[in-house]
């Protein structure tokens, strides 16, 4: 080889290298003893054993794998027959055709979801796994299309030409000439379409329902805590199943014996079934089950272990991130939930437009147990149609060796902390400090256009001090060090300043929000009965404190706080004082206000 | 049975599925964008162009215009990486080595691309794996992560093997022959790239371009998590008009739009592709 080529051969490495340096950081940390993904700690399987005990995660792989089989499977065959087609005959409005089958690959893919929902809503289909495995039939189809004509082109025809002069027929020659020689590009076409689907969390996101959270949506909803090491193990696992595979393709078709293609192509196999055989099917047939629709990191599993254990039934839990996703799914009207856990706001919405199921209260004996300042709130007066379930407030944490003690909102102004500040990426709660520091009043529930124009101008003002705005897992970058002082909620705080003691919390002087977070049953719910059994369950003393203990995040329940260690019960980003209670302001629907809100925000965010 | 309703028998299955799956609901999703946002985040059906009239002021377009930048400038640093690899396996590398190099290219997709993201911000974060790298070279540790150049790599890595295959296949099906005429005739390297090799690669070159800047305008996961959203791209206006505004009449207008931007970078890309069918 000259000396240009081993040039070319260099940046070929380079290249490949910059495509597995990120593989290889998530294989590495899925070894490292450390859980916050930062530094090197030493050698451990910990996190592997921990992904198998994982009952949340073997789940979503194990639904993830379902779909991305059944989804392939169909794609495979559609996607084949049609390349057949094309390669048989020259159609008439042959562009219209192509464009149809281009248009999956065209159409960028948060236009599909979205259109998508809209279809499925339109047919009342309900969400779940068949909407799920439809959508990624759909956008899989064109990609087998495409490899599989690619095969085609270059395809000898006299082969079939001679079958069809020997007597055979137009399908006899498919069946026994055409289909053998394209079989490498059909499986190729067919990983493609796996890989697609096994991937895919913008479309999945938009058209899941009850039962079909996929592995992407599940890790998406965990990463409020930071990418833990479990999900690089179940990463690590995936690739492995793949290259196995991969590896025992590739020995195939260059022409080696089975029996050695067999031991990969086994291993990646049984790597694959692993999740179906230690897990175990989610529900036994005629097993009654409730399903609940909750934010990540919101119920401990062991927590909803002794609910199936008492009631004799199957939790099927799915998550979600924001409360518009929640919003969306049950306007759509078509997802079937017995259990949700929206804000208040949230509440208020879906009270309005009549989407919750009134709650028996006789059948809530366990009400008693609740703080009555968390009760016969506005946003549900008499407690109707939710029962409350967390609170937490929005303030700032830092890391105090660097800042030197906070109390003002205006901290998160001086330039002495530029590059070093975070800001929830949430439209509400920035313009809601920046109304609260403009001193004329206002409050976090604020409509007036000339009062949120002002607080957006204090945003722009802010923006080149802050180095990243985020509202997912802004604890994690505090902790990593990136930023110095983070805006944000109680709960995920209290869970850093327990891995390290730098770092304080403090609700300013000038007041904040909280959140108040229920549960509810929504109307046309499978199986209400149950819901109230799940709603009084998480009441009893005992099971919210519990609760509170894994989670973190305050509970409204009087009788459990009492029941708490006195390092939670006295803990400040957990039960702040009450001169604290007393500045902080209960987030509200602003209605319309809400598109003047996002469209601020937007320009406060594209703002150079 | 003829070879045509054999064909047609065969193309139906799945052209009906895109149908249901596609067309129809993009028809439900124009009629949406006609509409306005109810107080509780619904759609009120009565028809305007509102929501059009909305997607061309200047903060949006704005926003469209950047997410074009993006998507070009991820065009032209996949090519400008993805060209060479592409040649090397296509030329330079023994043909029993081929099919395992491009398997390679593929494989790093087997893992979720969020996944791939948060190993990005562990590389390149301030006490990262590329400034541990660094400082112990004696650098000075760098500001990486949540910026423009971040997103930027996130996105070229998402898109790279988009380009790389489709390079590849059209330079397997090159002939040699003019390559080596043209070396046997006295063309010096540069020229029998710019003269031979790049034209002839023109087709993959139209094919790969569209595969990666279509997905680029759409991105959202990249500017959010690694430019530390402090940029709002076509990807996260649309996201955020479904999911945060419950805005869906403005989110779809705002969809159809970037539709129509891409067909007309489809279109761009025509001509080149319909050439390339003719070699």
């Amino acid at each position: 080889m000259n000396r240009r080529g081993s040039g070319l051969g260099l940046f070929a490495l380079l290249v490949y290298l910059f495509l597995y340096a990120p593989i290889l950081v998530l294989a590495a940390l899925s070894f490292n003893e450390s859980r916050s993904s930062a530094l090197w700690e030493g050698f451990t399987f910990a996190w592997y054993l921990k992904l198998l005990q994982n009952a949340q995660v073997m789940q979503a792989l194990r639904t993830s794998l379902i779909v991305a089989f059944v989804s392939t499977v169909f794609s495979t065959v559609l996607g084949t027959a049609a390349a057949l087609a094309f390669h048989r005959h020259r159609f008439r409005r042959g562009a219209a055709i192509e464009a149809l089958f281009a248009l999956p690959i065209v159409v960028p893919e948060i236009v599909i979801a979205s259109s998508m929902v809209l279809l499925f809503a339109a047919l009342s289909l309900r969400l779940g796994l068949l909407t799920v495995v439809l959508a990624h039939v759909a956008f899989s189809i064109s990609y087998v299309v495409v490899v599989v004509r690619a095969r085609l082109a270059g395809f000898d025809r006299t082969l079939e030409e001679a079958a069809m002069d020997l007597g055979a027929g137009p399908w006899r020659t498919l069946w026994t000439v055409t289909l053998p020689l394209c079989a490498p590009a059909i499986l190729a076409g067919a990983l493609l379409a796996f890989a697609l689907s096994i991937d895919d969390y913008v479309i999945t996101s938009f058209v899941a329902g009850v039962g079909s959270t996929t592995l992407p949506l599940q890790i998406y909803s965990m990463v409020r805590s930071g990418v833990s090491p479990e999900i690089n193990a179940v990463s690590t696992l995936l690739l492995l199943a793949t290259s196995l595979l991969l590896l025992a393709a590739h020995l195939l078709e260059r022409g080696k014996p089975a029996r050695l293609c067999a031991a990969p192509a086994g291993l990646g196999l049984a790597l694959l079934a692993g999740p179906f055989l230690i897990g175990g099917p989610a529900a036994a047939a005629g097993e009654k089950v409730l399903n609940l629709y909750i934010w990540s990191n919101y119920i401990a599993p062991e927590t909803l272990a002794k609910f199936e254990a008492r009631h004799g039934v199957k939790v099927n839990v799915d998550l979600y991130d924001s409360n518009e996703a929640l919003l969306a799914k049950l306007q759509a009207g078509n997802a079937n939930y017995d259990v949700v856990c929206p804000s208040n706001y949230a509440v208020a919405i879906l009270a309005r437009q009549e989407l919750l199921h009134p709650l028996d209260l006789t059948a809530l004996p366990n009400l008693a147990h609740v703080d009555p300042a968390f009760l016969d709130r506005p946003h549900d007066p008499g407690n109707r149609l939710s029962i409350p379930y967390f609170w937490g407030t929005t303030g700032i944490a830092y890391r105090k060796s660097r800042t030197g003690p906070i109390d003002s909102w205006a901290a998160l102004w001086e330039p002495r902390f530029k590059g070093r500040i975070l800001m929830l990426d949430d439209a509400r709660e920035t313009l809601g400090i920046a109304l609260l520091l403009s001193r004329d009043g206002h409050g976090v529930n604020e409509t007036d256009e000339r009062a949120l124009r002002q607080a957006k101008e204090l945003l722009l003002v802010q923006k080149p001090l802050v180095r990243t705005y985020n509202s997912a897992d802004f604890d994690q970058v505090l902790l990593a060090g990136d930023v110095w002082l983070a805006q944000g909620w109680s709960g995920q705080f209290a869970r850093a300043m327990d891995e390290d003691p730098d770092i304080e919390y403090v609700v300013p002087k000038e007041g904040s929000s909280f959140f108040l977070d229920s549960l509810a049953i929504p109307r046309g719910a499978p199986n209400p009965a149950l819901g109230h059994a799940f709603l009084d369950f998480v009441m009893e003393p005992e099971i919210a404190a519990e609760i509170c203990m894994t989670m973190r995040y305050s509970t409204p329940n009087r009788a459990a706080r009492a029941l708490l260690p006195a390092a939670i019960r006295d803990h400040p980003a957990i039960f702040p004082p009450p001169d604290v209670m007393n500045r902080v302001e209960l987030l509200e629907d602003v209605g319309d206000a809400t598109v003047l809100y996002d469209r601020l925000w937007t320009e406060v965010k594209s703002a150079r | 049975m003829t070879a045509r309703r054999q064909a047609l028998l065969l193309l139906v299955p799945a052209a009906l599925t895109l149908f249901v799956l596609f067309v129809l609901p993009q028809a439900l999703m124009f009629e949406a964008s006609l509409g306005r946002r109810s107080a509780y985040g619904g759609i009120v059906h009565e028809w305007s162009f509102a929501n059009y009239a909305r997607a061309l002021e200047p903060l949006y377009l704005g926003i469209f215009a950047r997410s074009v930048g993006l998507a070009a400038l991820t065009t032209g640093l996949c090519l400008a990486l993805a060209w060479p690899v592409a040649w090397w396996i296509a030329f330079r590398v023994p043909q029993r080595h081929k099919s395992a190099l491009l398997v390679l290219l593929v494989l790093p997709f087997w893992t979720s691309f969020l996944v791939r993201m948060y190993a990005w911000i562990v590389l390149l974060r301030t006490e990262g794996v590329v400034n541990a790298v660094g400082v112990a070279f004696g650098l000075p540790a760098f500001d990486l992560l949540y910026n423009d150049l971040a997103v930027l790599i996130g996105q070229v890595y998402g898109e790279l093997p988009f380009m790389a295959l489709p390079l590849y296949a059209s330079m397997e099906k090159l002939d040699r022959r003019l390559l080596e005429a043209a070396a046997d005739l006295g063309a010096s390297p540069l020229r029998r790239l710019r003269e031979i090799a790049l034209p002839l690669t023109l087709p993959g070159i139209a094919a790969g371009a569209v595969l990666v800047f279509i997905p680029s305008l759409g991105a959202y996961l990249a500017p959010d998590l690694l430019g530390g959203a402090k940029g709002v791209y076509v990807g996260n206006l649309v996201q955020s008009q479904f999911a945060v505004a419950r805005d869906a009449p403005f989110g779809a207008a705002l969809s159809f739009v970037l539709a129509l931007l891409v067909f007309v970078a489809v279109a761009a890309a025509r001509r080149p592709l319909a050439a390339a069918r003719g070699l």
